[in-house]
């Protein structure tokens, strides 16, 4: 393992050519400090067609689109985006593919070997003179590290990045599979890792969706001991979640884990002995980074024991409830978290697909109307996630099951719940808005939906 | 008879479209305090097209108008012809019925309405006011009989008791509807505390000035689920003995329980509350 002060020095000692493919992880979000500069350095060396292997794009990762439009990156490979990026990709194609993975599909495909990576340049919160790297200790602490350990594992040449040396820590990723570590002075800035929306709704509409959410959940009385829950980090599921803890404290239960993407909501229910356990991939707040490194049941887990389809202890495989968002869904329950209807990119997987397809029951929460824009649609645009594995639309004006789930239906009989099938809702939101006419956007293909499980399912095209 | 009454800005279309989701049982359309002045032309055009065109709900719609002549002239004139329930008509005294009447006469325009007392004057002739025949119920405005009163609205709601008890008298001898005043604070906690002086004092219902207020005060007009529970015991009883009085838990049942029984089963079949409606 060889040490480095200076990112030059660095990339001297690195088999550099054109064609070369890297990877970073994303858990610092918008404040990473690792990216922008290792993309930049490899501009300046002229480093041509690089493939990118990047767990998820930020607004502020402007570098990729400035090697994008220099033609230094040709492909991507990445579970979500959002910002310049996006919609440069949206608006330009890319000079290769562009390819959307998610989370549990990105660790299989390291895993085996269809993510060929070269270099993987890993942001790492604290380093130990072994190598040794956690994401749980640092200035710079994100939590758990969760997305980057199968490239640790995998790419041909891993180099660590860090601002912080200490031995004091468990280790997240083994100092063993380090071949390099650079030290600089920031690895980012971690109090703009929590940008987003990471608050408890107060909006009326998401508390309409949450309660009703929750009326659902007890009505199927999904809500036992023992129960296993995950939900995302926007305002409506974080109000879920804290509904649902409250309701785990009223009725004297305990829920077994809350998995995924842990905020200060699950560290809250941990603490207070409503959930015995939290697998954490990817803090979203400090609150999470803290309590990973306090709380002896707080667990960090690497991506591929999260949801990789074929890792067979894989978390949410014992998963009861997830609770998941949707920018569309169409009359056969296919959801759309990646583009917009107008092809924009604004999302991707991440972990949708991979926690729809495993928990017993998925949930999707949205508005039925987003202004004068309906939810429901003929067919998504892309297919993010498939139908089959969604359950339950609920929305503040009805909720909607999948026919499939005749359990479902037979369990909400004789309840108050304003149940009714997903082609009345759309009947319900067209009442209100008229009929939007139907488009034929299907310019030019820029690249490709991937599965979890590696089959291409949808393809993207350029922006209209 | 209804729980919440929600009011909706009429110039705002996202509040508009989404006006019957929050499960208020009422919703009044404002075209008065919360719209600019000028806003005004807008806000009529879009509460027009509002209850011509968006389906219908179950819950009850009003319409706040303003005042000042002209406005209250324009605002009647693009009501007509449309289906909702009732006018609410601010600063209710007996001189304002008289301007009201006068206009509404004038434009052929007949609907129920629910006035809010708000001034002083209006509590030295309560009871003409609840005598109008057109007059559904009444609500206290709390906020700006307040500043009448150069007084200070408090938690507690001392200065306003007396107001208060008097809408309620005023309501009860007429059989009208006596709605409270809204509580403008968001915090939750302090609007229960408002309710509950409400509900002590006979209220059936609570304005709510913002959406996250209606689940809330629903839940508290309703009657619970215990005096649900004691309210059935007392009527199968009742048929039992067919006795207008009689003994239960201790408690000696005679005309006034029973009246009480009667109307808590009659609020909790109208809520929807009793399993027997709900199959």
């Amino acid at each position: 393992m060889k040490h480095f002060d200076a990112l030059d020095k660095l990339l001297d000692a690195l088999p550099l050519e054109n064609g070369l493919s890297i990877s970073f992880h994303h858990h610092l979000r918008d404040g990473d400090g690792v990216i922008n500069p290792v993309l930049r350095a490899l501009k300046k060396r002229d480093i041509k067609d690089m493939h990118l292997y990047v767990s998820s794009i930020f607004p502020s990762y402007k570098a990729i689109k400035e090697l994008m439009e220099s033609g230094h990156i040709k492909d991507i490979t990445t579970n979500y985006m959002n910002g310049p990026v996006a919609q440069a990709i949206s608006q330009n194609g890319l000079k290769g593919t562009l390819k959307m993975q998610s989370h549990g599909g990105r660790a299989r495909a390291f895993i085996e070997g269809e993510n060929k990576v070269d270099i993987a340049f890993i942001a790492a919160p604290a380093v130990s003179r072994q190598g040794d790297i956690t994401g749980a200790v640092g200035k710079n602490s994100f939590g758990s590290i969760g997305y980057a350990c199968e490239d640790a594992r995998h790419a041909s040449l891993k180099v660590a990045i860090t601002d912080t040396f200490r031995d004091d820590f468990t280790p997240q990723i083994k100092g063993e599979l380090v071949d390099y570590v650079l030290e600089v002075d920031s690895i980012g800035d971690v109090a703009r890792m929590a940008s987003g929306t990471l608050k408890i709704t107060k909006d009326p509409l998401g508390l309409k969706i949450a309660r009703e959410t929750m009326q659902f959940l007890t009505a199927i009385k999904a809500i036992k001991q023992d129960v296993s829950f995950q939900s995302g980090a926007g305002g409506v599921s974080l109000s879920i979640t804290k509904m649902f803890n409250d309701y785990l404290k009223r009725h004297a239960l305990q829920a077994s884990f809350y998995s995924g993407g842990i905020t200060g909501v699950h560290v809250d229910a941990l603490e207070k002995g409503l959930v015995r356990d939290l697998y954490d991939v990817q803090c979203f707040d400090r609150a999470a980074a803290k309590s990973l490194f306090v709380n002896a049941h707080h667990h960090f887990m690497c991506a591929s024991d999260y949801a990789n389809p074929n890792n067979e202890k894989r978390i949410i495989k014992a998963l009861d409830i997830v609770i998941l968002g949707a920018s569309e869904i169409d009359l056969d329950f296919n959801v759309n978290v990646t583009t917009d209807s107008y092809n924009t990119l604004i999302g991707g997987s991440g972990g949708h697909s991979d926690t729809a397809e495993d928990a017993k029951l998925s949930i999707i929460v949205s508005p039925l109307l987003r202004a004068r824009t309906v939810l429901i649609k003929d067919r998504v645009n892309t297919i993010t996630t498939q139908g089959r594995f969604v359950d339950v639309l609920i929305t503040e004006r009805g909720i909607a099951i999948n026919p499939l789930r005749t359990d479902l239906i037979e369990a909400i009989k004789g309840s108050d719940l304003n149940v009714m099938s997903i082609e009345e809702l759309q009947k319900k939101a067209y009442n209100l808005t008229g009929i939007p006419k139907s488009k034929n956007h299907k310019l030019s293909a820029i690249g490709i939906v991937e599965n979890r499980h590696g089959d291409a399912q949808d393809t993207l095209y350029k922006k209209e | 008879m209804a729980r919440s009454y929600l009011f909706i800005p009429a110039n705002e279309p996202r509040m508009l479209q989404n006006a019957y989701v929050f499960d208020a049982d009422a919703i009044i359309l404002d075209l008065e305090d919360s719209v600019a002045i000028e806003e005004k032309h807008e806000a009529r055009h879009l509460a027009k097209s509002f209850l011509k065109d968006y389906p219908k709900d179950t819950a009850r719609t009003y319409v706040r108008i303003n005042t000042q002549a002209d406005w209250l002239e324009r605002d009647l004139a693009c009501l007509q012809d449309l289906d909702f329930e009732g006018i609410v008509l601010p600063k209710m005294t007996l001189k304002m019925w008289e301007t009201y009447e006068k206009t509404a006469l004038k434009q052929g325009f007949h609907k129920p309405v629910i006035g809010i007392v708000e001034t002083p004057e209006a509590f030295f002739e309560l009871d003409a006011i609840a005598s109008i025949e057109q007059i559904e119920g009444l609500i206290l405005g709390a906020e700006d009989l307040v500043s009448g009163m150069e007084a200070k609205r408090t938690l507690e709601g001392h200065e306003i008791l007396y107001a208060r008890s008097m809408v309620r008298m005023a309501c009860a001898k007429h059989h009208i509807l006596a709605i409270d005043t809204p509580w403008t604070n968001l915090e939750e906690a302090h609007l229960q505390k408002d309710i509950t002086h409400a509900i002590t004092l006979g209220f059936e219902g609570k304005c709510a000035i913002h959406p996250n207020q209606v689940p809330v005060i629903n839940e508290a007009f309703a009657p619970s689920k215990a005096t649900i529970d004691f309210a059935l015991r007392v009527m199968k009883k009742y048929e039992e003995t067919s006795s207008m009085r009689f003994s239960l838990d201790g408690q000696m049942v005679d005309k006034p329980v029973l009246q009480r029984a009667e109307d808590t089963l009659k609020k909790a079949r109208f809520y929807g509350l009793l399993k027997e409606d709900r199959s």
